[in-house]
């Protein structure tokens, strides 16, 4: 590259503005890992990558600032009007990401999706009945498909109110293997005392687990004594 | 269009994204430290350009720079700045994703009882690599590669190597310098003999070539998020048990869902059950040659027709392969 007579001004140095594109990046993904959204976005596992990704990238941008006002030809490079046009597009879209953060329907997205229909023959640690969360207990119910083995166990499991089409709502969670793109829902049926709450509603549930029959032959379902709204939790994806 | 579903829409979006910077992150580094070790790409031209050898090693290169789809795009682009032979290129462009230490073990974790599905993933993954490098061989790479990429890879090349045609001016490529897409990088070669990039250097083409890939990663994800909010995946998943229509369901799911390649066998187990097993390799075989989140990307590489050439030919192919494993199995 030939370095051009002359110092562009500031804001035109081609190095200064990577330099601010890459830091916006890089507060996209830091903001990410620190406020929480992660949970509701992404398994676990993905979290220490995104934070460790958003700091390198951090590093990155200071070496192009750096870079921009100290080296004679990285400085003297004029960004072009596409590099312009990168700027605003990036600093919008990083913004909007960062000032809008996802809120989610999960009723939504979850009558959209099959059900997760992993098959789990064997399970080699079983909780008692009211330690289970709402997954332990629809994998139990893939391996031990008998509903009369649970009828009158104790449930105290939480969720959110999936509507379901011709029954009435279960209470639900989505499970999700990378992101929320691939979040499959579980859920069990509830006998509601009363009207059903609205969909989306985040519910803790005491109860009894007990038999019905129907069309579909004999299922268990979920009898609640207590049911309480709830907001929905930190971590409201299971893996 | 209610309130709820475009929520859910900008959820998904942000999902797909903030999951795929990171990959998108790994693939530009290991790309500038192949220009870093590797500068001028000697050892990238000495890779076979035998039609079929040529796809061969360069799906093998997969084991050594292991990186899912999207951080794929960075280094098969070096690749082809470099100077490496096209098939070579392109066969690490396809099967990489799939050849690669980490989805391999994903694969198996999530399918432990299925040992046919751990050697038909692999071995899918090297015969549609082969078969597009094949098919995209028909094309000129003028034709095929996208303008700025194209310069930037004439200049690695021997003068012996190109055309009287593209020359131009005494300097190969002396037009380009700074005004490709993602600036001068390979311009050592020019001269002959290839020289170490300096940091700065290695600096600022790496920042504009994450920034200007960034930027495409945005509108894939934005397009898989839309669409898979408004179409409904159950939609896909109701021909299940037919064998050709469940492989063409599952190539459709593929395409929108636009998960990494590290984790769509654990996405897959989840409807696995459901589906043919025809349909369940035709998933993992299609999502990392293409799918909604790469088109963006394919394109900084690839010209629109070879885009098309491309999104046409894994599809066949895929399905070929889905049907002879529904003959088989089923």
């Amino acid at each position: 590259m030939k370095p051009t007579p002359g110092r562009p001004p500031l804001p035109q140095r081609a190095a200064l503005q990577r330099g601010l594109l890459l830091a916006l990046w890089a507060l996209v993904l830091l903001r990410s890992s620190a406020d929480g959204r992660l949970d509701l976005l992404l398994r676990a596992a993905f979290h220490p990558l995104v934070a460790l990704a958003g700091l390198l990238l951090l590093a990155l941008a200071l070496v192009q600032l750096r870079l921009g006002l100290v080296d004679a030809a990285a400085a003297a490079e004029r960004a072009s009007r596409r590099q312009g046009l990168v700027l605003l597009v990036t600093a919008a879209l990083s913004l909007a990401v960062i000032v809008l953060p996802p809120a989610p329907s999960f009723a939504d997205l979850a009558a959209q999706r099959p059900g997760d229909d992993t098959a789990q023959e064997d399970l080699s640690f079983v909780l008692p009945p009211a330690q289970r969360s709402l997954t332990d207990w629809v994998r139990l119910l893939r391996s031990q498909p008998d509903p009369d083995l649970f009828a009158g166990d104790p449930v105290r499991i939480s969720g959110f109110v999936l509507p379901m089409a011709g029954e009435p709502p279960q209470i639900a969670r989505l499970l999700v293997r990378c992101c929320l793109a691939d979040a499959a829902p579980v859920g069990l049926p509830v006998r509601w005392p009363g009207p059903p709450p609205p969909p989306d509603q985040w519910l803790r549930l005491e109860g009894r687990m007990a038999v019905t029959s129907s069309a579909d032959g004999r299922q268990l379902v979920v009898l609640p004594s207590r049911i309480e709204r709830i907001a929905r939790p930190a971590r409201p994806l299971e893996p | 269009m209610s309130p709820a579903r475009l929520a859910t829409a900008w959820a998904l979006f942000q999902g797909l994204l903030i999951e795929a910077l990171p990959f998108l992150l790994i693939g530009v580094l290991i790309s500038a430290a192949a220009r870093w070790c590797a500068p001028g790409g000697q050892w990238l031209r000495r890779l076979p350009s035998h039609p079929v050898l040529g796809p061969l090693s360069g799906a093998a290169l997969g084991f050594a720079l292991p990186a899912c789809e999207c951080g794929n795009v960075p280094v098969a682009r070096q690749l082809l700045v470099g100077g490496a032979p096209l098939g070579a290129a392109l066969g690490f462009l396809f099967a990489a994703p799939v050849l690669n230490p980490i989805v391999l073990a994903s694969t198996w974790a999530a399918f432990p009882n299925q040992p046919w599905l751990l050697l038909a993933r692999p071995l899918g993954a090297v015969l549609v690599a082969v078969g597009l490098a094949l098919l995209l061989r028909l094309v000129p790479e003028a034709e095929l590669l996208q303008g700025d990429l194209l310069a930037e890879r004439r200049l690695a090349l021997p003068l012996s190597e190109v055309s009287l045609l593209e020359r131009r001016g005494g300097v190969l490529g002396g037009g380009v310098l700074g005004g490709g897409v993602l600036g001068g990088g390979a311009l050592t070669a020019a001269t002959g003999t290839p020289r170490r990039p300096s940091l700065a250097e290695l600096f600022r083409h790496g920042g504009q070539e994450f920034l200007n890939l960034a930027l495409l990663l945005v509108l894939g994800c934005l397009l898989a998020a839309l669409v898979q909010t408004f179409v409904p995946r159950t939609w896909l998943l109701t021909v299940g048990g037919a064998p050709t229509l469940s492989i063409l369901a599952l190539m459709l799911l593929a395409m929108v869902v636009s998960v990494c390649s590290s984790v769509d066998a654990f996405l897959a187990l989840s409807f696995a059950a459901q589906v043919t097993p025809g349909a369940l390799l035709a998933f993992l075989l299609l999502g990392p040659v293409i799918d909604l989140k790469l088109v963006g990307l394919l394109g900084l590489l690839l010209r629109p027709r070879g885009l098309l050439l491309t999104i046409a030919g894994a599809s066949l192919l895929v399905l070929l392969i889905g049907q002879w494993i529904n003959l088989w199995r089923l």
